[in-house]
């Protein structure tokens, strides 16, 4: 019987398969099937965040107040320690924070986008995609949320805004596309090497102090260099500015689209080498 | 028309423990060579699938034996798609639905009406479609009121009979199932078994891996026995349960 079997299968071996799509093209297609699956990564962003809040009153709502809380304390005390007029300062404070809580919390939980899918990367075959989208889509929805403190302290405080606001979307919007590579990159990473995620979160921590979220860039003086070429600084620089009327640094948005152009092509080429090692590492 | 078709296909895992799970280590294993390298390195490979030629076509209803650890859920996760394939080709046609385990894609916070819903999604079926056939599929459940409860308070039948009702309530080419399925009807109703038959004979293809001999033999037409990764014998239901049964 054993050698009926072997007969069996070997006179089927015969017919040779097509070849594979190359990795470069496997992956591009699971990126561009994950964002057409767009119903599902946003349904489970939305879920995400119903379950963070279900059970409270104010629901998503707590992110705001609770941003709005911070940035009050913090627009009283460094003002003063700044000696910079709290009114300058405030919305200087409010921006910074609601733009870094972004960066910082894509760039934490995007470690987590394919670990926290572990049982479903293990069960379904659904592009790997999905999950990154599902990280920064959910971040999306928090900064909406946050977002929200901007135009009314700006209408609170009397700053008209211009046109230069049209540069805010832009600066949003390849924030956005950033999180989006380093939700792979990262989570691709993390999933292989599980020191990944709280390296991250002391480099975060450090980068907070380091990058001038809070404190003004003036005050390095001649130092200015570390903060402008700083791509963190960029980032909420491109959103910051235009919003307070200013005019964005000349470096920012140099440094910015330098970043994301360099990030994607790394992304990319782990993604497509080590995409489908994956389900194998978590 | 659906098929599944294997090539000199292998699965080879490297399981990641200890010090190759870290990076700091990985990195000092490559700068200091010799000392530390072996420490940090334990890398251990395991062959799940060796080489493995098998061709599944429509109609056939193909049932995977074989003792724990011969490779039956990494087959199965490779005709899903879900492990790419070391060496060897792999190809399929027609729509995948694998079902391997009864908890994926629940979640234990959402009610159950939510994971319905959820549940679909990763089957593929868009929120509206699902909330559209959420009532049929409640019905079939009888879980009357838990079913807006959370899931973590279900016990573990109940728990079942959701996933039961999810799963069976689609219609795809090729079925991808472990036992659990196949099972959950001796706990559950008459119905339920109505309901596994059509859902099965729906199928083009089934694929059952399961260590149970009357299940396979009740919905299977053709078998494999695997064994460390390798396919021992392919032939008719009976006669591979006989190799199988004699191997234990």
């Amino acid at each position: 019987m054993l050698s009926a079997a072997r007969s069996e299968t070997g006179a089927r071996v015969v017919q040779l398969l097509p070849t594979p799509p190359s990795r470069a093209a496997a992956a591009w297609r699971d990126l561009s099937d994950g964002f057409a699956k767009s119903w599902m990564w946003w349904t489970l962003a939305l879920q995400d965040i119903k379950l963070r809040y279900r059970g409270s009153v104010l629901g998503p709502f707590w992110m705001t107040i609770s941003t709005l809380v911070m940035v009050t304390a913090m627009g009283l005390i460094y003002s003063h320690l700044f000696h910079v007029e709290i009114a300058t300062y405030m919305p200087y404070v409010t921006i910074g924070l609601i733009v870094w809580q972004f960066v910082s919390a894509v760039t934490s939980e995007g470690c987590e986008s394919f670990l926290r899918a572990e049982n479903v990367i293990q069960q379904i075959p659904i592009p790997y995609s999905i999950h990154a989208y599902r990280t920064v889509c959910r971040n999306l929805i928090v900064l909406a949320h946050n977002f929200l403190i901007i135009p009314l302290g700006l209408i609170v405080l009397w700053r008209p805004v211009d046109w230069r606001i049209i540069e805010t979307g832009a600066g949003l919007a390849v924030l956005a596309f950033d999180g989006l590579w380093i939700s792979i990159l990262l989570g691709m990473v993390s999933a292989r090497f599980r020191d990944i995620p709280p390296i991250v979160a002391s480099f975060l921590q450090v980068a907070f102090f380091v990058t001038p979220v809070f404190w003004p860039v003036d005050a390095l003086g001649d130092w200015k260099a570390i903060a402008t070429l700083n791509p963190l600084f960029a980032a909420i620089d491109v959103v910051r500015s235009p919003l307070l009327g200013l005019a964005v640094a000349r470096t920012s948005w140099v440094v910015l689209l330098g970043s994301t152009i360099f990030g994607c092509v790394i992304t990319f080429a782990l993604f497509a080498r080590f995409r489908m090692r994956i389900a194998y590492w978590i | 028309m659906a098929y599944l078709r294997l090539r000199n296909l292998s699965v080879e895992f490297p399981i990641y423990q200890g010090g190759s799970r870290s990076l700091k280590k990985s990195v000092l294993a490559k700068t200091i060579q010799g000392n530390i390298g072996r420490d940090a390195h334990n890398r251990v490979n395991v062959l799940a699938l060796a080489d493995v030629n098998l061709d599944i076509e429509h109609g056939e209803r193909l049932a995977v034996m074989g003792a724990n650890g011969a490779g039956k859920s990494t087959l199965l996760k490779v005709l899903a798609g879900i492990y790419e394939p070391t060496r060897g080709r792999f190809c399929a046609s027609g729509q995948v639905c694998a079902l391997l385990t009864a908890s994926v894609g629940l979640d234990p916070d959402a009610t159950g009406r939510e994971n319905i819903v959820l549940r679909g999604m990763y089957m593929d079926i868009h929120p509206r479609e699902m909330r559209a056939r959420v009532d049929e599929i409640a019905a079939f459940t009888e879980l009357g009121s838990h079913l807006d409860l959370p899931v973590r308070t279900y016990s573990s039948g109940m728990m079942l009979r959701l996933c039961f009702a999810v799963a069976t309530s689609v219609r795809p080419d090729i079925l991808l199932m472990d036992e659990w399925l196949a099972t959950a009807d001796a706990s559950f109703l008459g119905k339920a078994r109505r309901r596994m038959e059509e859902f099965v004979s729906a199928s083009s293809i089934l694929v059952l891996a399961s260590h149970s001999i009357p299940i396979l033999q009740e919905w299977c037409n053709r078998a494999i026995l695997l064994d460390h990764g390798r396919i021992l014998a392919i032939g008719g239901v009976e006669e591979i349960a006989a190799a199988y049964q004699k191997a234990a």
